[in-house]
């Protein structure tokens, strides 16, 4: 091997990382190392001008090994391997330190958190020391794509796709399509028929030459990688095999089952409705009490298991918009009727929606502001000598004063959640849940539609909760995305994957059974185990597995993980005997 | 100034590391003796690897991985699992406390469950003391 000549550079992220590590005396002290040519710090190294530095370096100073110590390597790894090919050196010959997400931002001692860094980066140097350069590879894609789900977000995808010639297998679990919209009258702010919008979307999905249909279908897990992926669906008793490319997770939502809240009596009160029964009112064009009135009291109560503790923190976004736009068909169907709106805060960002807010306001709509943390509102029944059918005990936050409010018909406006399917899922595309269930992104604000599973994309509101324009957005995107990539026509996998020494193999077959990909195979003539590297993924459990030694896992291997873990404990020995 | 015990962590990739970055992304603070090696999964986690950090002066070994059933490679934290159970028994053939290697779960959405635990394998390898193990090799060899 060429000996090592390693550049370190030093990020100070702005503040972020040089408030609490003292990055200019942490490049110096890097410097001292052998093998380190150069040692930096600089204000923003993923900033063109940061990345223009390396390039320079290794072009000047012929440098063959590169190590940055700034954010997490998930989130600027990529950068930096793109500067490494500009500057004509091989990406994987690089390495991250991430001395920002797990040093600067959670510790509070400056003196600690440098020490950390310094010994972040001693690892990080000591690894790369043994990197080797990794050629990339690339394979074709399948130009098909598998979309789950058949609501705004996956029809909109589905259309976007198969009208740019490409084939699409929208996969839907139910017996018909449009998800939840298909359930709603109007949409806020501007009171279009969602119908209106919807219909000729299904038309033209059911129709459209480049989209095979399954309804009442289910898929299972599905197997191999971007570009190539496979698996069984299941229609009744009828197994498929599709092929496809690129898959897009469109599983939208379900709405919150108010019965755990005692205060307001759903299921046992029959006025007290969801935001999803009152929907089917208003589609109906029927908005009537339980008992076949016209209601002459209407309370609307916000939050109902979104922003509180007990049930999802989360604000859920659609449902204050909802419910003004309840306020405002209620005015239009029963211009006699006292209309409140109990809300724990109006949520009116976006487009129009603050306007809503502003003109609702004035259509003789009485407000309410509840405390959702210590003061839910209370429903009860009323007595027989009144003539309505409830009452609402509301500790109105503004006034301080705590009034009875009468209503004959109450509407929970409950929150989204997550698919009681999420998991089953995510399990079988390989995404990742948050703690709510919504899936994981691969990055919040730059990379919203992608995951860390290349080729699986995430829209609508399986993500988050989400409104009809932002769920058709993500689709968009998503589809463009996979279309991108199918004229591209092939697309680079991992290379990070295992290879086996034939000369240590000793044919004892342990990593064929610890595999779970199947990558691995056994050569009957030459009695070894061979890798086929297509199927792999790089995991390293054979690597970890092997008696011989046999296995190394690329760019993991134990002389490097050994190498680093030197480094990272040797920095503070040398700290306590200073 | 106290004791500060020395600590290698092993995080999968997958979930374990982006539970640790997201404790960063949400500024939460945790003790700073814990020191990260990314590896893609716990199932790559190598005997060899816990051993060399003590040889190497650690304190402590946390590795954390996917939940049972959330792995991205779909079992290899089961695998890892396995392996930390023999390997507590081979430690403490070796005369250190199984204490002193520790398994948990730890999922990309669980910052504050990483931080917390940081925090508390922290203390319980402070209560335990340094490990000599680096010191005795020094010694024999």
């Amino acid at each position: 091997m060429e000996e090592p000549r390693i550049g370190v550079y030093v990020c100070w992220c702005g503040t972020n990382i040089a408030k609490m590590v003292d990055v200019e005396h942490v490049s110096k002290e890097l410097e001292k190392l052998p093998d380190v040519i150069i040692s930096r710090d600089y204000k923003y190294m993923c900033s063109d001008p940061g990345q223009d530095l390396i390039i320079k370096d290794i072009k000047e100073n012929n440098l063959n090994r590169i190590v940055v110590s700034a954010c997490s390597p998930r989130i600027h790894e990529l950068t930096f391997h793109k500067a490494m090919e500009k500057a004509g050196l091989n990406p994987y010959l690089f390495e991250m330190a991430n001395i920002r997400e797990q040093d600067s931002w959670v510790h509070t001692d400056r003196k600690e958190a440098t020490e950390k860094a310094k010994s972040l980066i001693l690892g990080a140097i000591n690894k790369v020391r043994w990197h080797e350069a990794l050629e990339k590879r690339s394979v074709d894609i399948n130009p098909d794509t598998l979309i789950i789900g058949g609501g705004i977000a996956g029809l909109t995808a589905a259309l976007e796709i198969a009208d740019a010639g490409k084939k699409v297998y929208l996969v839907e679990k139910t017996d018909k399509l449009g998800g939840h919209a298909a359930n709603i009258d109007l949409t806020f702010p501007f009171m279009n028929s969602v119908q209106q919008m919807l219909n000729p979307k299904i038309e033209k999905v059911i129709n459209h030459p480049n989209i095979e249909l399954f309804l009442e279908t289910r898929i299972d897990e599905a197997f191999g990688y971007v570009g190539n992926f496979e698996t069984t669906i299941k229609k009744e008793n009828e197994e498929i095999q599709l092929k496809f490319g690129n898959i897009i997770v469109a599983t939208g939502l379900k709405t919150f089952d108010p019965g755990g809240i005692e205060n307001y009596g759903y299921g046992k009160l029959p006025d007290v409705v969801t935001s999803s029964e009152f929907e089917r009112m208003l589609k109906e064009g029927k908005i009537q009490t339980n008992a076949g009135n016209d209601p002459r009291h209407v309370a609307i109560i916000h939050c109902v298991g979104s922003r509180n503790s007990d049930f999802h923190e989360y604000c859920s976004r659609t449902c204050c918009m909802t419910a003004l736009k309840y306020a405002n068909q209620l005015r239009s169907a029963l211009p006699e009727a006292n209309i409140y709106e109990a809300y724990a805060d109006m949520m009116a960002f976006g487009k129009g929606c603050e306007e809503l807010y502003l003109a609702t306001s004035r259509k003789n709509v009485t407000f309410l502001m509840f405390d959702q943390k210590d003061n839910l509102p209370k429903i009860r029944k009323a007595d027989s000598k009144h003539n309505f059918e409830m009452l609402i005990e509301i500790n109105d936050k503004l006034s301080g004063v705590t009034v009875d409010v009468p209503a004959d018909l109450v509407i929970l406006m409950v929150a989204q959640e997550a698919h009681e399917n999420a998991k089953e899922v995510a399990h079988a595309v390989g995404v990742s849940m948050c703690g709510n269930a919504f899936y994981i992104e691969k990055h919040p604000k730059l990379d919203p539609v992608a995951t860390t599973t290349d080729g699986v994309y995430v829209v609508g509101s399986c993500q988050a909760p989400k409104d009809i324009p932002d769920s058709v957005s993500q689709a968009r995107a998503a589809a463009a995305r996979i279309l991108a990539s199918i004229s591209f026509g092939s697309v680079e996998v991992e290379v990070t994957t295992a290879v086996v020494n034939e000369n240590l193999c000793c044919g004892c077959q342990t990593c064929i059974n610890v595999c779970p990909y199947t990558a691995i195979s056994y050569d009957e003539e030459k009695q070894v185990s061979v890798v086929n590297e297509i199927l792999c993924k790089g995991c390293g459990t054979c690597g970890s597995t092997c008696p011989t030694g046999a296995i190394r896992s690329r760019h993991f291997t134990d002389q490097q993980i050994l190498s680093q873990i030197e480094g990272l404990l040797s920095t503070v020995l040398e700290l306590e005997e200073a | 100034m106290s004791y500060q015990p020395k600590i290698v962590s092993f995080l999968c990739n997958w979930c374990s590391y982006t539970g640790a970055d997201l404790a960063g992304t949400s500024r939460m603070k945790y003790a700073p003796n814990v020191r990260i090696i990314r590896v893609m999964c716990s199932g790559r986690i190598e005997p060899t690897f816990v051993l060399k950090a003590f040889r190497e002066g650690a304190d402590g070994v946390l590795i954390c991985g996917c939940h049972p059933g959330d792995c991205h490679y779909h079992e290899g934290n089961y695998k890892c699992l396995r392996r930390y159970y023999l390997l507590q028994k081979y430690i403490q053939q070796m005369g250190l406390k199984k204490e002193r290697l520790r398994l948990e779960w730890i999922s990309a959405s669980e910052g504050k469950q990483f931080a917390e635990l940081a925090d508390e394998y922290t203390e319980s390898i402070k209560e335990l003391g340094p490990c000599k193990v680096k010191e005795v090799m020094e010694v024999l060899t």
